[in-house]
């Protein structure tokens, strides 16, 4: 902003403000890692530790918080004895999948509609958008009754094709953008040297792959954290990280430390490949509709 | 009439049939008024290039028929009946609407729910995401700390809806301890009263998803025109005067942007909803879309779901109208402009 260029005062009341505003920035910082920070400290608690909490008004307490034993048995557990294994790997396979699949069939169709004009694009257009924005549980109620009859509820390829619903019209309406802001004329200039159609989209390849890549992360982000298609389509045979987690909250005996864990295994990798992608990530939560 | 020359937009290629790119011959065209450089293909050849598009696209809106639109005709074929696992379909008109419409209290109360929840929810998201992003704007660490804000969002809203379940137990929480201690609860947790459960629903809403409003802002921000804020400032404005007469108004495209895609988050995600309440206590936080996972996949109704589903998605669809207006408007080609 232009205030940078101006020469500022630091008047006694610019200092108050300047104070105010570091404090409030702490406190929505404290306000922001805390719940992150007590999942990942509660998943190195033991069962008891858990559950200490000082009495009411008590501020001194909040030392119980950090008085425990880390202890990773609640890692263990969940590959050992709860099968967690199986359920990550369910969610890798369901997320990439879907992914995939979309953003191969979203790219090519994404750049032949960046490349043509015809009557009706506007309204195809709108339709693919729509899909995108249909609320989840809208879409699944025929999409269950339709599964059900396929016998695809709780299989693998059933998440995948219920992931791909909302995945799909994402990655050719972002893509679309994307192939928008690359110029024909360089497809031109390699058919003009005599390249086939198929070579000159080719040839810009290259130049979209780290836009492709990341929205091919990004569409792993939508499905992996996916909850309500995973626990009705997903439901038996192909059940995801999430779910598998809410299911560790039994009416008796909540297993806090397990869950705590489960929610540590399920949010580190995405926290991971949303910093990976942090350059793509305004625009693809924003539909594209918002550059950084 | 003002006569406007345009470097010749065909060069792209992009008139309807494709090109023939042997034949370009740049000449002068006026139409519309307008005299253009266009280049006129010398022989059009456009059916095999249109053929090849199309052959591009179709495997996407195939597949995407298959799974959106066939879905879709099937929705309604269900909200026109009794669907039942067991006995099979029963035809019944349109019943299922006239007892949403007529009958059931839930249906109209999930509505107005839903509406009170995604306001509540955008007030405070908008107030507090301008807020962090114009302080964060003028910040040096404004990097770090936009990465440490987003974190929030990376999280699945089911997992989200865990911890913060937890958070706020009654027996154990250490959010119901802090509530309490300040004084702002008594015994009964958060989300063990009807009166203050939407409040808690509404905190983790925030706490997830202010950073998109954040981000959406401060990529508003750097787009403030120059010229604007220091013309202003020569006539005498401070700096919260230039926020409400040049920053506020330049942010408002990007704000709408992002109020339209909360609110129809909204509509689309209730992970953490199902986990936190589940409709309860008393109903207190029924919103629509968990009325519609009860009665579709608790009671198994779905003839009567997907009545409710129609009724969802068509209200969807107009939002999304107004969406895609916004993202076709002049004011938001300038929101999606790459970095100047």
């Amino acid at each position: 902003m232009a205030s940078k260029d101006v020469v500022e005062y630091a008047s006694p009341a610019r200092r108050i403000a300047n104070v105010a505003v570091v404090v409030f920035l702490a406190v929505y910082l404290l306000w922001t890692i805390l719940p992150i920070f007590v999942m990942f400290v509660s998943s190195l608690k033991d069962l008891l530790e858990a559950f200490r909490i000082p009495a009411v008004g008590d501020w001194s307490g909040i030392a119980l918080f950090f008085d425990f034993e880390p202890t990773f048995k609640h890692y263990t557990n969940l590959f050992v004895n709860l099968n967690f294994g199986v359920y990550f790997f369910n969610s890798v396979a369901a997320a990439l999948g879907s992914a995939v699949v979309s953003v191969t069939l979203g790219a090519t169709c994404a750049y032949a509609l960046s490349r043509t004009e015809f009557r009706g694009k506007k309204d195809l257009f709108f339709w693919i958008i729509s899909t995108r924005m249909a609320p989840v549980v809208a879409v699944m109620v025929p999409l269950y009754a339709i599964f059900r009859s396929l016998e695809l509820v709780g299989s693998l390829w059933g998440l995948i094709l219920a992931y791909t619903t909302f995945n799909l019209p994402f990655a050719i309406w972002i893509l679309k953008g994307f192939f928008d802001n690359v110029p024909f004329a360089i497809e031109e200039a390699q058919m003009v040297d005599g390249a086939t159609r198929m070579q000159a989209f080719r040839s810009i390849l290259p130049l979209v792959a780290p836009g492709i890549g990341a929205f091919l992360v990004l569409c792993v982000l939508f499905a992996w954290n996916d909850f309500l298609f995973a626990s009705i389509i997903g439901s038996g045979g192909a059940k995801t990280l999430p779910v598998a987690t809410k299911e560790l909250v039994q009416p008796q005996n909540i297993q806090w430390g397990s869950i705590m864990a489960a929610g540590v295994v399920t949010t580190l990798p995405m926290m991971f490949l949303g910093l990976l992608i942090r350059r793509y990530l305004v625009t693809g939560l924003t539909m594209g509709a918002v550059r950084e | 009439m003002a006569t406007q020359v345009l470097p010749g937009g065909a060069l792209r290629g992009d008139a309807p049939g494709g090109i023939n790119p042997v034949g370009i011959m740049p000449g002068f065209v006026t139409r519309d008024g307008v005299t253009v450089l266009e280049a006129e293909p010398l022989a059009r050849n456009p059916e095999p290039s249109r053929r090849y598009y199309f052959y591009m696209m179709a495997p996407a809106i195939i597949t995407l028929a298959a799974i959106s639109l066939y879905p879709f005709f099937w929705l309604i074929w269900m909200s026109l009946h009794d669907v039942d696992i067991m006995a099979g379909d029963k035809w019944v008109g349109l019943k299922n609407f006239e007892r949403l419409f007529t009958r059931d209290a839930k249906f109209s109360n999930g509505w107005l729910l839903l509406i009170q929840y995604s306001a509540m929810c955008l007030f405070f998201e908008v107030l507090l995401g301008v807020l962090i992003a114009v302080l964060l704007n003028r910040s040096r660490w404004e990097k770090v700390l936009v990465t440490v804000f987003l974190m929030p969002m990376m999280m699945a809203p089911a997992i989200a809806g865990l911890v913060w379940y937890y958070l706020y137990n009654g027996t154990f929480g250490w959010y119901h301890w802090f509530m309490q201690s300040v004084g702002l609860l008594g015994e009964t947790s958060i989300l063990g009263s009807p009166s203050t459960a939407m409040i808690g629903l509404v905190l983790v809403d925030i706490w997830q998803w202010t950073p998109l409003i954040v981000l959406i802002t401060l990529a508003g921000l750097k787009r403030v025109p120059r010229d604007q804020l220091e013309a202003n400032m020569v006539d005498g404005a401070g700096e919260i005067r230039n926020f409400f007469q040049v920053v506020l108004p330049n942010l408002y495209p990007f704000l709408l942007i992002g109020i339209l895609l909360r609110f129809m988050d909204n509509f689309r995600f209730i992970d953490s909803v199902l986990i936190l309440t589940g409709g309860g206590p008393a109903d207190a936080t029924n919103i629509l879309p968990v009325y519609l996972f009860d009665v579709s996949f608790q009671y198994f109704k779905l003839g009567r779901g997907a009545a409710i589903a129609l009724t969802l998605l068509v209200v969807t669809i107009i939002l999304g109208m107004f969406l895609v207006k916004i993202f076709d408007s002049p004011a938001a080609r300038n929101v999606g402009r790459t970095e100047g």
